[in-house]
């Protein structure tokens, strides 16, 4: 066989790169060549694609990381501190209080609706002097760099629409999710990975009770498929089909687009079609993505300090801080949008048993990215969610006893945190009754919330819409969404 | 302007409180002229806060328009279309059917001459695929190039068009409108039988349905009069919908969700309109208005389907579909049992002097469990045990026999049962209280223990039986390890009141299938289903050494329950064996009406006979649908109109007006003859006074054939749609289709023998220009493929396709942890198992279809999910595409597969080889520089399989398939890898 140097500089080669603008391969080959292909690859920091105008003002934002807890983790336990239910334990909730909202079948049957306190306890932590659960202590460390939201509200009370409406903007699938929206909004930073990525991160506790997600939730839904999601994956393949079968080494691989760019200009020259020029391009950046995906996945050059940060868990593949850790190689090499998802949070039973479990899960590897990000420069600029799709309820679902109890879906109020770029850390928005139940101070829809995202990537909801059966269609939906301006710094 | 309407003449025209809008002619006194002009910027329409705002040519042509005089035209879509004359062109000798007239004249009006006629070798590819989605076979190509007669292209056309693979590749497309797939969609995503219904479709085409035919029997097939069960099939297109069976889902919100998803998919299907915007309030701009989006959703409103999906398969109303052998038989069968089962019924309510004779001391007394099913091998007598802590003996049901009462998390222990396996048969017979209590109870199991430590890979070892009762019925599961089981539970609609006694048989025949379960209250059988793995048969033993528990200790104990006459026979008793059984308590108490069953099903000769006749008819009946599939049909109640409310913002919880089942206002209406329901809607939408139905369907053909409709927005031809680029042309062809009989053959058979489609896809820059996207056609189609033929190519052209029509579906190669990722742990549909053998290369439109995963490859290929109507898909170019047709198995196996074609025809002869693969992947030989490329590209990997020969080694065990052994490997490597280049090509991924 020819030496690889003399197969990547062969005649055709230089010809085939030499021509267009885009100056395609570059990368790669310089990948080859044994050259910087990070210095390449970061050179060029401007956005690909994405819409004229947009951002339609300074972001504050150019990247998100959206962890999100699927299943819905119980506010009460965590961000959302109710002292005075100790004091009714196993008393019911006052009909005041439930005003005959609507239940879940679940719990609509029950005769009673027998209050359950939490059974762990909160401290205050930081100059904000945030309540926060003893299962997150590490969130607790870093009670000044996150904004603590516990009235956040929605209108799903099942999971599946729930996390659909949370992502999408409504109920029922079909539309695109908030990742979707800033690839084809605010385009690409980086030419050798996708835009937006999805993680899927494991939970340990085998009793936790778990939701299905699916791939509608990363879909770019009406907008165009380039735009959705690309999960990388812990096991197999990290991109689907990233890999070369087996006997065809990276060498192969490129002689084999030789021969295919070759034989694609003739047809090219023959029929005149531009859908062959894509292509052609598209199969360059498929081989530039086969080089970088690798290089991404591989933790052995990050120094034992990111471990000692992350924790050793992080070097498990699938496990969440792991996938803190990949999101943020991600966004370091120019991902617009990651999200990550953690399930088991559905906590209808053995809530005591199981949420420790799923805390544990979570908590170090949300304190090390943040801290990462900062520590790295990135935290000004990259946006970081923690949440679920709605809140629980302050009443047992089942049998009651201290230390026993569980929780049904509550959509009249939750808790999140976000922090990084334009939210104003170090503080707590929003409050709740005493029992959780209802918000009694600023209250922040779904829909806000999505425009305050959207807000600090630098656009405007409103006027940020694409056309699709007749209808302007807005991650914000029709109704009015108003972007929370107190939790902005 | 609350309440102003543009979008319709009298309210653009009409006087309103501050003037009239429009005023034809005048522009001084239209109110809009002034307001679109308006110098405050707080006056200037539109308004600031929309952030939209007019050019200044669009509010010159608004300005000019009124000054002509505002001409008004209904929307053109809802006028019925007419055969529009055949415009005259420059070039009639090119015409060769009147489309050609129509897309002659636009041509010319663009200064554009049409392509040259593709060559021959490029035109059979082309229409093969077309018409049959796959490549033509080398030997076809050949035959059509030597044709030299004058109908050459004719005879192929007619041919391709009764191959079966025209009804397939045509069912391909209507399976995403009708967003058919293989599990519920939403939560669980369970299996869902469902495949009848897509081999319907197939069938369909391929017989060439008429359309309307084939409307009414989608929409209605269950209403028809004596509908068969192909009709009943049919009927399943919007059984199709994705389903939940969420907890805590609340019926009446997933109802209105249901109704919803078949309005829109009515709408998007068949008349071309987004008629779901009008969900939550009328729109201004949009024809439909809310009540008449809520007047669709009626006629799918009174339903028998119960919103939650059960989780099972078979969630009714389902039919059995028996095999087309046996379907005589099965209608056949169905009678006699009938007819059966009402002479016995019969012979119980008449006198009988034989009976009263036996009743007569001591005859009756001698009475015996029926000797077929043998002693029972377990036959709990309550009173002879050791009863534990918080169990008493206490009454049974009548009073005769006694019955173990549990407290608390209470059960007794008793003495294994061996006979109870996966491969025996058995009955299990007993009474049991219903406690007041709501709840799911064990009642008795032999079921292995939970391990201490939860398996790493999450996998279900324990076997054994459960017998479980609450209010929602009884259920039995059986278990064998490996997270498989059977089981058997009443339908979703199914409820036991509690603070009862319940005569319970469950009976198994053995058969390792779920079919073999069944369910007996108080002596009926239960029509029952299964979930959890159970789509599979049971591998494995059951056996347990554990002992057989009556009540339970762990999660769903019987408290406050009872249990007595508990029995276990190593038999499976018939239907009337088993209403004995149910009533066997009654029968020893002496009680009169059960001892006459007893009588007449175990000593009366006559009725002897007829249960037995009735026990080889069920045997038989299981026996034909076993072999069968289900398939979920509609149904109506029968006791209730459709009728739907307005729901205020789409929101179930907030009903307002009550609707009636109507159709548009903006379109013709309903004639008075056709009843208000699913029918009278059928029978609306193929009547030739419907002016969308035909021109929407051809759309569509046209988009198949041509890559983007004559109207761009297939699914919208309203007012908010792309209006038509050739709207005669698609007036002409709507006209034919309905005029000509809905003959869908027919449309494409037109389509492609037109001079338009038989064009070369060459492209020069002046057609760039002038016809960037080639709407006009100034040029043959050429388009990307979609996913199933991207697949389907490969595996063709290779010589791996395996060709059969129809079946249940197929789990080819996917890599690993696509659905375990994703499904939740109860879901049936969470491990992947891989089929094996010919199941891998079957046709992709057999592909099982998840719809929270579908398969991997086609949705990069931009194959929709599945989860709602779809009927324009997508077409992008992405590099995750490229890394498909280069890296996943079943491409590689298939370049490899063609390698190995290729060397055994070519013996050592590279050209002959790489000739062989472009005669299979282009329809053609290679050109010279073609040729001198690829033999590079194969010198180069000879070069390096030669220095690496376990790298060749390793690619050629890519696939399940065995390479052949006796080809030398680093040149099978290297073929391997120039097929792999060029089943890459643009070329062979474009039509």
């Amino acid at each position: 066989m020819h030496s690889s140097d003399e197969l990547l500089l062969s005649e055709t080669r230089r010809q085939f790169f030499g021509r267009g603008a885009t100056g395609l391969g570059i990368v790669a080959l310089a990948k080859l060549m044994g050259g910087d292909a990070r210095a390449a690859t970061t050179a060029a920091p401007a956005s690909v694609g994405g819409l004229p105008g947009l951002p339609h003002f300074a972001p504050k934002a150019k990247r998100g990381i959206y962890l999100h807890m699927v299943g819905a983790p119980p506010q009460m336990e965590l961000l959302d501190y109710k002292p005075v239910m100790k004091e009714w334990f196993d008393k019911d909730l006052p009909a005041s209080v439930r005003m005959g909202q609507r239940l879940t079948t679940m719990t609509s049957g029950q005769t009673r609706f027998p209050i359950a306190p939490s059974a762990f306890s909160f401290a205050q932590y930081g100059k904000s002097g945030a309540w926060i659960s003893e299962l997150l202590p590490y969130t607790a460390k870093m009670a000044d760099d996150i904004v603590i939201v516990r009235s956040m509200h929605t209108e799903a009370i099942n999971h599946e629409p729930a996390i659909t409406f949370i992502q999408t903007g409504n109920m029922i699938s079909g539309k695109p999710c908030i990742g979707a929206w800033l690839a084809y909004g605010l385009g690409s930073m980086n030419q050798d990975l996708p835009t937006f990525v999805v993680l899927n991160a494991t939970h340990s506790h085998p009793k936790a009770n778990v939701q299905a997600i699916s791939a509608k939730l990363w879909s770019a839904g009406f907008l165009s498929a380039q735009y959705a999601g690309v999960s990388l994956r812990s096991g197999g393949d990290p991109v689907l089909y990233i890999n070369n079968p087996d006997g065809v080494d990276t060498k192969v691989r490129r002689r084999m687009l030789d021969g295919l760019n070759e034989l694609n200009q003739i047809q090219y020259e023959k029929i005149g079609d531009p859908e062959t020029r894509v292509r052609i391009s598209q199969y360059e950046m498929a081989f530039r993505m086969q080089a970088s995906v690798p290089e991404l996945t591989d933790l052995s050059k990050e120094p034992a300090s990111t471990f000692d940060l992350y924790g050793e868990d992080a070097r498990k593949g699938g496990t969440f801080a792991n996938s803190c850790l990949m999101a943020r190689r991600l966004v370091e090499r120019g991902v617009r949008f990651v999200q990550v998802y953690h399930r088991g949070w559905d906590v209808h039973f053995s809530l005591p048993e199981v949420l420790p479990s799923q805390c544990r899960d979570v908590d170090r590897g949300c304190y090390a990215l943040v801290q990462d990000l900062k520590s790295r420069g990135l935290l000004d600029d990259t946006l970081v969610t923690w949440g679920g799709e709605f809140g629980r309820t302050v009443y047992s679902q089942g049998k009651l006893s201290p230390t026993d109890y569980g929780r049904d879906h509550h959509p009249r109020c939750f808790s999140l945190w976000m922090a990084g770029a334009g939210v104003k850390a170090g503080t707590v928005y929003g409050e709740t009754d005493e029992f959780s139940y209802n918000i009694v101070k600023d209250p922040v829809h779904v829909r806000d919330f999505q425009a305050t995202m959207l807000h600090l990537f630098g656009i405007d909801h409103e006027r940020f819409s694409f056309k699709y059966q007749g209808l302007d269609q807005k991650l914000t939906g029709v109704e009015k969404a108003f972007v929370v301006k107190p939790i902005l710094a | 302007m609350a309440g102003l309407r543009l979008d319709t003449r009298e309210g653009a025209m009409t006087k309103r409180k501050n003037g009239t809008p429009i005023v034809p002619g005048k522009l001084d006194e239209s109110l809009a002229i002034a307001r679109i002009f308006a110098e405050k910027p707080a006056m200037r329409m539109p308004p600031v806060s929309s952030h939209r705002s007019l050019t200044p040519e669009q509010k010159d042509i608004l300005r000019r328009w009124i000054e002509q005089g505002a001409p008004w035209k209904e929307q053109w879509a809802f006028i019925a279309p007419t055969r529009p004359a055949l415009p005259a062109v420059k070039n009639p000798g090119w015409v060769k059917n009147p489309i050609d007239n129509f897309i002659l004249a636009k041509l010319d009006a663009a200064g554009l001459a049409p392509s040259p006629a593709a060559d021959r070798r490029a035109l059979i590819r082309r229409v093969s695929l077309d018409l049959t989605g796959l490549p033509p076979a080398p030997a076809e190509v050949e035959k059509f190039v030597k044709d030299r007669a004058s109908d050459a292209y004719e005879k192929l056309v007619d041919r391709l068009l009764t191959s079966p693979h025209y009804g397939e590749h045509r069912a391909r497309y209507w399976l995403d409108a009708a967003r058919y797939a293989d599990t519920q969609g939403i939560h669980v995503d369970n299996y869902r039988e469902m495949w009848p219904y897509r081999d319907w479709v197939i069938n369909a085409f391929n017989r060439n349905t008429p359309f309307d035919r084939f409307t009414v029997e989608q929409i209605a097939g269950d209403l028809l009069p004596n509908a068969t069960i192909e009709q009943k099939i049919a009927s399943g297109f919007h059984r199709c919908n994705s389903t939940t069976n969420e907890g805590g889902s609340i019926p009446d919100e997933v109802a209105a969700m249901y109704a919803k998803d078949r309005a829109d998919t009515t709408g998007a299907v068949w008349m071309g309109l987004t008629v779901g915007c009008a969900t939550c309030h009328d729109h201004k701009f949009d024809p439909i208005s809310q009540k008449d989006f809520y007047a669709i959703t009626a006629f799918y409103r009174n339903t028998t389907q119960n919103p939650m999906d059960g989780n099972i398969p078979d969630t009714p109303p389902a039919i059995v579909v028996p095999r087309p052998e046996d379907e005589k038989r099965w209608l056949e069968l169905g009678e006699q049992r009938t007819a059966l089962r009402q002479t016995l019924d019969r012979a119980l309510l008449a006198p009988s002097p034989a009976f009263e004779k036996w009743m007569e001391p001591p005859e009756h007394a001698a009475v015996k469990l029926p000797a077929r099913l043998g002693t029972p091998v377990m036959d709990l007598r309550p009173e002879a045990i050791a009863l534990a802590d918080d169990v008493t003996l206490g009454d049974g049901p009548n009073g005769a026999a006694k019955a173990l009462h549990f407290s608390k998390k209470a059960f007794v222990s008793l003495p294994n049962v061996p006979e109870i396996d996966a491969d025996k048969p058995f009955t299990i017979a007993t009474s049991v209280y219903l406690p007041k209590e709501k709840g799911n109870f064990v009642v008795a199991s032999q079921f292995e223990p939970e391990p201490k430590e939860k398996p790493k890979d999450d996998i279900d070892r324990r076997r054994g039986w459960i017998i479980e009762v609450g209010g929602q019925g009884p259920s039995i599961k059986l278990a064998s390890g490996n997270d498989k089981y059977l089981s058997a539970r009443p339908g979703p609609d199914y409820e036991l009141k509690p603070d009862a006694w319940y005569n319970l048989v469950f009976t198994y025949d053995g058969s390792r299938d779920r079919s073999g379960l069944a369910i007996y209250v108080n002596g009926q059988m239960i029509p029952t289903y299964g979930t959890g793995e159970d789509i599979y048969p049971l591998q494995g033993s059951a056996r347990t050494d554990v002992p057989l528990k009556l009540g339970n200790d762990k999660k769903n104990f019987f408290e406050n329950g009872a249990i007595a006459d508990f029995r276990i026979l190593a038999r499976e008793a018939a239907a009337q064996e088993a209403e004995l059984l149910s009533m066997w308590s009654s029968v020893l108490s002496g009680d009169r009406k059960a001892l006459q069953t007893y009588y007449l099903y175990e000593r009366d000769s006559a009725s002897r006979e007829t249960v037995a006749q009735l026990r080889k008819i069920d045997l038989e009946r299981r026996a034909i649908a076993r072999r069968g599939a289900t398939t979920l049909v509609m149904h109506e109640k029968a006791d209730t109109m459709p009728v739907a409310h307005i729901l205020r913002r789409g929101q179930y919880d907030q009903p307002g007006a009550e609707v009636q089942p109507n159709v548009p206002s903006v379109l013709p209406p309903m004639s008075a003859a056709l009843p208000r329901n699913r029918l009278g809607l059928a029978k609306w939408l193929v009547d030739p006074a419907n002016p969308l139905t035909a021109r929407v369907t051809v759309n569509r053909f046209w988009q198949e054939i041509f890559g983007t409709g004559i109207v761009k927005t297939t699914e919208d031809f309203g007012s908010q749609g792309e209006p038509a680029v050739n709207p005669e042309l698609l007036d002409w062809l709507a006209v034919e289709f309905r005029d000509r009989g809905w003959d869908t053959k027919h449309m494409f058979k037109l389509m492609v023998t037109s001079a338009a489609y038989r064009q070369s896809a060459l492209t020069t820059p002046d057609k760039i220009q002038k016809d960037p996207d080639n709407r006009l056609i100034s040029r043959g189609p050429r388009f990307r493929m979609d996913a199933e033929m991207v697949r389907d190519y490969a595996l063709a052209a290779s010589g791996l396709l395996r060709p059969g029509i129809g079946g249940p579906s197929v789990k080819p190669y996917q890599p690993d942890r696509i659905w375990e990722t994703v499904a939740m742990e109860q879901s049936n549909t969470r491990v992947y198992q891989r089929d094996a053998g010919d199941k891998e290369y079957r046709r992709s439109l057999y592909t099982f279809w998840k719809r929270a995963a579908p398969p991997a490859s086609m949705d990069i290929f931009n194959a929709p999910s599945r989860e709602t109507c779809t009927v324009r898909r997508e077409r992008t170019d992405t590099p995750l595409q490229a890394l498909v047709t280069m890296n996943d198995t079943q491409f590689v196996e298939a370049a490899r597969y063609l390698a190995q074609g290729a060397l055994l025809s070519g013996r050592g002869n590279v050209d002959r080889e790489v000739d062989f693969m472009a005669s299979r992947l282009l329809g053609r030989t290679f050109g010279d520089k073609e040729r001198d490329i690829v033999r590079r590209s194969y010198r180069d990997y000879l070069a390096f399989y030669d220095a690496h020969p376990s790298d060749a080694a390793k690619l050629l065990t890519v696939g399940q398939s065995k390479a052949d052994p006796k080809l030398p490997k680093s040149q099978f490597a290297a073929m391997t890898m120039v097929a792999n280049e060029v089943m890459n090509l643009d070329e062979v991924l474009n039509k």
